[in-house]
């Protein structure tokens, strides 16, 4: 139930520098991957990270020269767009984190005209999925169950492994639609 | 789509626009209209000389949707293989001609949010076709024309010179850097010229940092000649000499063999043939360096022979 052999899911490599960029900007959603190896050997990389909210007021700065927390990811993507807009040609885009975010940046890159050899993205952390509920269009966050309540309709949804690039998130289907009530147990599959 | 087919065509008018361009007006012959072209689209049309008959590759720069009639301009090329003199030499006006259908393989990048054209002498014809596109959709683009002090106005004569549209001649010109530097995000750069022209601007956009896929060039009329050399057919046991102002593809085609092409300038890849024997000289920039190493295909456009003879799965 769980791989369901869709072969339209993303696949992700580990980050490298794309050394025909000049200028290289890295985000990330986890204050975990500023430990990876490609934040530590990327000289002139710029970072912007999300701080946890248990370490506001001590956090130290980002271990390269131009490093920047954020408060939260919203914040971060919203500043990112901003950015872009006056950016121009020669940056290359980096983003590490849980899949919607890599997609949501994705998204934003996009609109300001980077195609994808100027993106590259690599999961980091959870595997919990965003889940868009086809019927009431409502996004769940954080969905780590095979079958989960709509936070919108309520309908009980198979989480299917079917990805929207565009959303940012999985499709979520009315696991119950021809024997309304019979649904079966969930599954915890993605922590 | 690629059409297959030729478009009957009369030639309906000449233009002189300098001392070495003209500009030649075709009209359908058979009462219909000519398929609509995309921006940037060429042609190829064939010119029957008393011995000899040429196939050559014009932009349209008419704007697509003219469907009324096609024209091309053409410089009366100083070493030219032939063609572009039989054009400008022999036609007049009133004559049949015929056509390919309309081929594009230098399209403007629909996600694009801003447009450099960057233009080297008649390299800037497929730009002539572009300029009514990105005007109807209000992109944002610049054209960049250099040319010889002596052609500016005939080139201003064409596209105006204004605050997008800049013709150069041989003074005050801009560097490519500064064309190319401080370029907004989704910036392609598009050129069309001399080979020197082409390769400084791709040279300059990688410097800059711009990814391949936005840089485009067009490369027309590469076909230069060489050594004669001898080509052996094995499907169709033909021998065929190939002329030191002839292509190969040419050659081929005027022996009688059903050779495919499209762009004739080395850029499609529609014309790779297999090499069983002998050692081509790539000039094409459709096959890798890999592959040009190995030599097992050859763009008979405008590749000729290292070796002497070359055998060829045909």
């Amino acid at each position: 139930m769980i791989d369901q052999g869709i072969k339209s899911r993303p696949v992700y490599e580990r980050l490298k520098i794309d050394p025909t960029g000049l200028r290289h900007h890295l985000v990330t959603d986890a204050a975990a991957f500023l430990s990876d190896p490609f934040v530590a050997g990327a000289e002139g990389l710029e970072v912007w990270s999300v701080g946890s909210r248990e370490a506001e007021g001590v956090t130290a700065r980002p271990m390269t020269e131009k490093g920047r927390n954020f408060r939260s990811v919203q914040q971060m993507l919203d500043r990112l767009a901003q950015r872009l807009e006056h950016e121009q040609m020669g940056l290359r885009l980096y983003a590490a984190g849980r899949e919607e975010f890599l997609w949501d940046v994705h998204g934003i890159a996009q609109r300001a005209g980077m195609g994808k050899r100027e993106i590259f993205l690599t999961h980091f952390g959870s595997q919990a999925r965003r889940v868009h509920c086809v019927h009431c269009q409502t996004f769940n966050e954080r969905v780590t169950t095979t079958i989960v309540r709509c936070d919108g309709c309520g309908a009980n949804l198979f989480v299917r492994d079917h990805f929207s690039r565009r959303l940012s998130a999985f499709m979520g289907v009315k696991v119950d639609a021809e024997v309304p009530g019979d649904v079966p147990s969930a599954e915890q599959a993605y922590l | 789509m690629i059409l297959q087919g030729n478009l009957p065509a009369r030639v309906v008018g000449v233009e002189r626009i300098s001392p070495t361009l003209k500009r030649f007006r075709f009209a359908p012959d058979n009462g219909r209209e000519f398929p609509t072209a995309a921006p940037g689209a060429h042609i190829l049309i064939t010119l029957k000389g008393r011995d000899r008959v040429w196939k050559n590759a014009y932009s349209l720069v008419t704007p697509p949707d003219h469907r009324d009639q096609y024209a091309i301009i053409v410089r009366r090329a100083q070493e030219s293989r032939g063609g572009s003199h039989f054009l400008h030499d022999n036609i007049q006006g009133g004559e049949k001609v015929e056509l390919s259908a309309p081929a594009s393989l230098f399209p403007i990048a629909s996600l694009a949010r801003k447009h450099i054209l960057i233009g080297g002498g008649i390299g800037l014809t497929p730009f002539l076709s572009y300029l009514p596109v990105l005007k109807s959709r209000s992109a944002t683009f610049e054209l960049h024309q250099f040319c010889s002090a002596d052609e500016v106005d005939a080139f201003r004569s064409l596209v105006g010179d204004d605050s997008q549209v800049r013709v150069y001649g041989s003074h005050a010109r801009p560097s490519l850097e500064e064309i190319l530097s401080f370029q907004p995000l989704g910036t392609h750069v598009y050129t069309c010229g001399p080979e020197g022209l082409m390769n400084a601007v791709t040279r300059t956009a990688r410097q800059l940092g711009w990814p391949e896929n936005s840089i485009h060039q067009e490369s027309f009329g590469a076909a230069a000649g060489g050594e004669p050399f001898i080509v052996r057919l094995s499907q169709s046991q033909k021998t065929i000499q190939v002329g030191g102002t002839q292509s190969l593809l040419e050659a081929l085609e005027s022996a009688g063999v059903d050779a495919p092409c499209l762009c004739r300038g080395g850029a499609c890849g529609v014309c790779l043939v297999p090499v069983i024997d002998g050692e081509p000289d790539h000039r094409d920039h459709v096959l890798s360096d890999a592959e040009k190493a190995e030599g097992r295909l050859i763009a008979t456009c405008v590749s000729r022979a290292k070796s002497g003879s070359l055998v060829l799965d045909l």
